[in-house]
């Protein structure tokens, strides 16, 4: 298990390199000035000139290159041209509200779409079935902005329940559970549907194999032999979609965040990047492609754990 | 002396309210104002933005203040002030018992060192311009300041009125360094700076024992609101329905098409103000080949129908503008009013043929081999992408081929400091005519503001009679001529002129917008619920 995680983080280090060489070329090709930006609309155009210089933007690329790895690797990320706070700190206030959100929409949503999924394979083809199948075609196909619309019309507006803009505190307070209920839900909802399928389709698998088989003409419960012998082992390849669909939830977090107000790591990459606040948009997405690393070797470590083969290799 | 016996009374209220156990209560002193952007800082005299004027306004103090009706100059910080003969010198008195939030008291000094640093090249202030040519500031006595000029600025207090003016606190400037007006701001205003994270919100509570606010606000003393929090709400549906389910009491940023929607809900209620001076319009670049016949640009502003574009775009939210400032603004020559271009395309089909713009077989014209197909640079946004394509479209029924390009605003400031562009399409705040025209007129002034390559000596020569000009007359006639000039040569093509709107809470008392920057709320003295 050890070694799997050494071994993983061995394999990181060029994969860090290489983001740090891409953020910093895609943020130098995205058009935008943030010279001017800081200056703002009227500045004379000798203004704008010497806040470029200050800002270190007139000299070379490789230059500016080798400047961003040399404070990169002492830990220092810089300050954002647009805020001037330092961006470690912004990158702190942002990941906590993400990581929140992240957890309050998974927390509801992999239970409830592995048991709808279990649910859909046992009564296959029953109206059960495909009211589920149907269900989780409408989660994938909607686009989130739409949930998320939807959500704010009936839940927000209509009926008045929950709060739609800002983060009302930390996870753990009332407020902050009433502020996080919407966002959680419109992104949950889109999570739903592939798990629900996935797990569907494994399990109809696994219902097939000859260890099941043997576990019903032992003569043990249906539902010990659906949890135990057939969802352990159906859970696998429903891992590895939770996985890649962490990547799609980030992607779906900036549109929710945007939408509800809501102060994360989304909304922050976005806004950072369409203001050409360079040191921003090269940390956020250092930290993205932390967040995918690390949820990459969660993901191994929970297949070593439900799959002994695995860790033998 | 009353305000000393008032307070206690005030915190035994305070005391128990807070000990009632109804919520509704306490909150009744707080609420969240919804904007769509935020400012990149808090430094009154670094930033430009219009989201840094709304805070700033009600943060900290000017020496002098507008009224709501965008023309009256009344007090701020000074209680009266003289000007000397020659209008190169002018005298502030200012107010006693004017403290700093954090308690310390406001002098002559602070004055002196904040317009100092507004005009400092040090700070790289994008506006100093705005502070006129200032030859020095001094101190009298701790409550006296000699604002001295190198030549008359007959705009001064207005341009002062502005957020770019605001008093700061020396050592909170020093004290705080690269953070000022990021991690804290120290002002004389009736709100006091409490926290701001970027992009989210920014919250401000009650100076207690603020009384020096402007005369023409009700409230002479503290403001009633505890606390007040902005909050960044990009998405618009979602602004407008804060408003409607409480979740924001005051908001000036709701979409034109909301806005018949909230003046028949309930439990909101619409105030709209006509003295607000922001206008919408299309510059032409006029040596540009395509642009340059004035004969064209003419035509161009008769064919496009600005009050169909009101109507059927902006929801008939907008006033259709045919001046390139609003005709209610200070210095408006009211001579131009009959002769400004209305919309009239046969005339422009029949004026673009006289002057030898023939039509081609794809229906555009063209002149010596020049074609008419002027590129606009506009910015990115749903906005601009209707106001333009609606122009190319009423252009495109005369023979002009408008193209357009749409740029991030981000991009789109460099690309305007460019010569590649035809046209460019920009909405401007201002306080007066002289405040529009020096901007966007001054030969000096390009490639930007000026963005026309309007370069013309007796414009400059006005543009200085009036800004040097020593009475309201000769002021008011000589920007009168400039506006009379540039309308004749149609350098650019006016489409609206936005009203402010102030949406708010039915539970609050009647919001009067005021238009400073546009900034609606100004300094927010008198938001109140109703008791």
């Amino acid at each position: 298990m050890i070694d799997t995680i050494v071994r993983r983080l061995l394999q990181s280090i060029p994969v860090l390199i290489g983001v740090l060489i891409l953020g910093f070329l895609l943020i130098q090709l995205s058009p935008g000035d943030p010279a001017q930006v800081f200056a703002g609309a009227m500045a004379p155009p000798e203004v704008v000139e010497e806040i470029r210089r200050d800002m270190g933007l007139d000299r070379p690329m490789i230059v500016q290159f080798w400047g961003y790895l040399e404070r990169v690797l002492q830990g220092d990320l810089g300050r954002s041209f647009i805020s001037n706070k330092t961006v470690a700190s912004e990158l702190a206030d942002a990941i906590v509200p993400t990581l929140e959100l992240m957890f309050a929409c998974l927390i509801w949503s992999i239970p409830l779409g592995i048991a709808m999924g279990t649910l859909g394979a046992v009564w296959r083809g029953s109206i059960l079935d495909r009211a589920i199948m149907a269900f989780s075609v409408a989660g994938v196909s909607l686009p989130i902005f739409f949930i998320c619309l939807l959500l704010i019309q009936w839940l927000g507006v209509k009926w008045q329940l929950f709060p739609f803009i800002g983060r009302g505190g930390p996870l753990w307070t009332v407020d902050g559970l009433r502020h996080i209920a919407l966002p959680a839900l419109s992104l949950g909802l889109i999570f739903i549907g592939p798990v629900a399928r996935m797990t569907r389709s494994s399990v109809l698998e696994v219902l097939k194999l000859d260890h099941v088989r043997t576990a019903r003409s032992k003569g043990l419960k249906e539902g010990r032999v659906i949890l135990h012998h057939a969802l352990r082992n159906a859970l696998l390849p429903v891992i590895t979609l939770v996985g890649l669909q962490a990547g799609y939830l980030l992607g779906g977090a900036v549109v929710t965040e945007t939408i509800f107000s809501y102060p994360g790591i989304g909304r922050l990459s976005v806004g950072a990047i369409l203001s050409a606040d360079y040191p921003l948009a090269q940390g956020c997405i250092l930290v993205l492609a932390l967040a995918f690393i690390l949820i990459n070797m969660i993901v191994d470590m929970l297949y070593a754990m439900l799959d002994p083969r695995v860790q033998g290799k | 002396m009353i305000h000393h016996s008032r307070k206690p009374s005030r915190l035994m209220l305070a005391g128990l309210l807070a000990a009632l156990p109804l919520g509704g209560m306490a909150t009744a002193q707080e609420i969240t104002i919804v904007r769509e952007v935020d400012s990149n800082n808090y430094d009154p005299q670094k930033s430009v933005a219009r989201a840094a004027a709304e805070a700033l306004f009600m943060m900290g103090d000017t020496l002098v203040s507008l009224e709501p009706d965008m023309q009256t100059i009344t007090d701020g910080l000074a209680h009266k002030w003289e000007v000397s003969e020659d209008g190169r010198t002018y005298t502030f008195h200012l107010k006693d018992g004017v403290t700093f939030c954090d308690g310390k008291e406001m002098t002559a000094e602070d004055v002196v060192y904040s317009i100092k640093r507004w005009v400092d090249p040090e700070t790289k202030s994008p506006v100093a311009w705005r502070a006129g040519d200032v030859k020095d500031v001094v101190a009298i006595d701790d409550k006296t300041v000699e604002y001295q000029l190198e030549e008359p600025f007959s705009e001064l207090l207005y341009q002062l009125t502005q957020s770019f003016g605001t008093i700061v606190d020396k050592e909170n400037v020093e004290a705080l360094g690269e953070d000022y007006g990021i991690s804290g701001f120290n002002g004389t205003g009736p709100y006091c700076w409490e926290s701001w994270t970027p992009r989210d919100k920014l919250v401000m509570t009650r100076h207690e024992g603020y009384d020096w606010g402007p005369e023409f606000y009700e409230n002479d003393g503290a403001p009633h609101m505890a606390k007040v929090t902005w909050q960044v709400v990009p998405e618009e549906n979602t602004r407008t329905v804060a408003l409607l389910t409480g979740q924001s009491q005051v908001t000036q940023y709701i979409p034109y098409i909301a806005i018949d929607q909230m003046e028949q809900a309930p439990n909101v209620e619409v105030q709209k103000s006509d003295e607000a001076f922001w206008t919408y319009f299309m510059g032409f670049k006029i040596d540009k080949d395509t642009v340059a016949d004035p004969v064209v640009r003419s035509a161009m502003n008769l064919a496009v129908n600005q009050e169909a574009l009101a109507e059927d775009l902006m929801f008939g939210r907008v006033e259709p503008a045919y001046s390139y400032v609003s005709q209610g603004a200070l210095d408006w020559d009211e001579s131009l009013d009959s002769e400004l271009l209305r919309y009239d395309p046969e005339k422009a089909k029949q004026m673009l043929d006289e002057a030898g713009w023939t039509v081609g077989d794809d229906g555009v014209r063209a002149k010596d081999g020049v074609k008419l197909q002027p590129t606009a640079y506009v910015f990115a946004g749903s906005t601009w992408q209707k106001i333009s394509e609606f122009v190319q479209a009423e252009l495109l029924k005369i023979g002009v081929d408008m193209q357009i390009q749409a740029f991030d605003a981000t991009v789109a400031w460099g690309k305007l400091a460019t010569q590649e562009f035809d046209m460019f399409g920009m909405s401007f705040p201002y306080v007066s005519s002289g405040d529009a025209l020096n901007l966007y007129f001054r030969s000096e002034n390009m490639p930007t503001p000026n963005r026309m390559n309007w370069d013309d000596e007796e414009t400059d020569t006005l543009l200085d009679k009036g800004k040097t000009a020593l009475d309201d007359e000769t002021r008011a006639s000589a920007y009168g001529e400039v506006l009379k000039k540039v309308h004749e040569a149609a350098v650019w093509l006016p489409l609206y002129h936005e009203p402010m709107y102030v949406v708010h809470s039915a539970e609050m008392e009647p919001v009067v917008p005021h238009n400073n920057y546009g900034a609606g709320l100004y300094k927010g003295l008198d938001l109140k619920f109703k008791e």
